[in-house]
């Protein structure tokens, strides 16, 4: 039974297509230090998502609401970002898929103090 | 806050839904068999479909806000013009309509059969609306995952809201039509029930990408479930072999026994719904 279970899975998973809207890569990437202060964050998802919310907060500080968010689905999406000083930023956002669901995610960079 | 809160209306709005569904489902099935319960049963579809209109309602208006992540975002015009645009808004017209069907079904003047049959078709639109969100809507196998999903939603409608009206009725009415109408409940859910695991197993197979998920938040919660429907069977057996045919008997104690683990099985249905809220509303299977 398990091995019908286990082959039947395998049959499926070659043609199933993921339901979320998930990161696969962003620059700079999650727990990356970047030298210069980025002056945006690129997202890349893994299907076209709609961002409705983004936040960043710089270490222990408050989180700040990111406005002028796109305002059409994509699977690449650039956050700009305020100027940075150097310090660990942790950037969270919700995106919408396909399929409706609300799906938030975060990474954390860090920007190095100048001639380091 | 807007998550959890969305969160908990969801398990709520499951198991009102359901129960409104499911009780007319048993007054469509067994309403010849029954009396002096039948209007207990009517009420009961009525305000659970009633409430669930609401709950409903304020489950949709939340949506703007877990996409904005505050409360604010219930005024964000362009985050609910986002909701109503998507599958969202749809399957939540969809759901309305079939509660208010319900509502109009259950009412006093609809004991006329044909207009009680709008009831029904209520019920069936309240199933229908799951099909059209959520994670079987752009799958691959949506020609299968969709019909799987109903078959699977119908008949857990059927089963758990069957439970209270058996409460009413082993509690109203005689001994020996108490007996026959779970003898009759029995008969059918003892085929339909079984039904419930092997559609969920085939959508399990589906949605999954590998067996390795089931080690996921989604597979762990998905694993929970079917342990808790192998206690469902468990005490539905009891029901249908020892408790169910003991309503005949003139103990005064067959019937609280039977009621007792009707109730067990309610709160164990209520667990796995509120579960099935959680699962499909924060993980996904992949």
């Amino acid at each position: 039974m398990k091995r019908v279970f286990s082959g039947l899975l395998c049959c499926v998973a070659a043609t199933a297509v993921l339901a979320h809207a998930h990161l696969k890569t962003a620059v700079p990437a999650d727990g990356a230090t970047v030298n210069a202060a980025p002056p945006q964050v690129v997202l890349n998802f893994s299907e076209p998502a709609h961002l409705t919310a983004c936040w960043l907060q710089k270490e222990d500080g408050p989180k700040q609401k990111i406005a002028d968010l796109p305002t059409t689905p994509s699977a690449r999406i650039t956050v700009p970002l305020p100027r940075l000083e150097p310090g660990v930023y942790v950037l969270s956002w919700r995106v919408v898929g396909d399929d409706t669901h609300i799906v938030p995610g975060r990474i954390r960079f860090t920007v190095a103090p100048a001639g380091h | 806050m807007p998550d959890i809160l969305s969160g908990v209306l969801r398990a709520l709005s499951f198991m009102l839904q359901l129960q409104a569904a499911g009780a007319v489902f048993f007054a469509a099935a067994f309403g010849p068999a029954l009396t002096i319960s039948a209007a207990g049963i009517r009420k009961l579809a009525q305000a659970s479909a009633t409430i669930a209109v609401c709950v409903v309602a304020v489950q949709y208006v939340l949506e703007a806000a877990r996409m904005a992540g505050d409360m604010a975002g219930i005024f964000d015009d362009q985050l609910q013009a986002l909701a109503w645009d998507s599958n969202v808004g749809g399957s939540f017209v969809v759901r309305e309509l079939g509660l208010l069907l319900i509502v109009a079904g259950t009412r006093r003047v609809a004991a006329v059969r044909g207009f009680a049959l709008l009831g029904v078709l209520g019920a069936v639109l309240v199933a229908v609306s799951f099909t059209l969100m959520g994670h079987t809507v752009h799958h691959a196998h949506r020609p299968i995952l969709a019909p799987l999903l109903l078959a699977h939603l119908l008949i857990v409608a059927f089963w758990f809201g069957a439970l209270w009206p058996l409460c009413l009725v082993s509690q109203r009415e005689s001994r020996e039509r108490a007996a026959r109408v779970v003898r009759l409940f029995s008969a059918t859910a003892f085929w339909l029930v079984p039904v419930i695991l092997i559609v969920g197993v085939a959508m399990a197979a589906l949605l999954l990408p590998d067996i390795a998920a089931l080690r996921q938040p989604y597979g762990r919660l998905l694993v929970t479930k079917v342990i808790l429907f192998a206690v469902l069977m468990a005490l539905a057996a009891l029901n249908k072999w020892r408790l169910g045919p003991a309503l005949q008997s003139p103990d005064l104690q067959a019937g609280r026994a039977f009621r007792g683990v009707v109730i067990s099985e309610y709160v164990i249905i209520a667990g796995v719904l509120a579960v099935t809220a959680v699962m499909t509303e924060f993980f996904s299977p992949e």
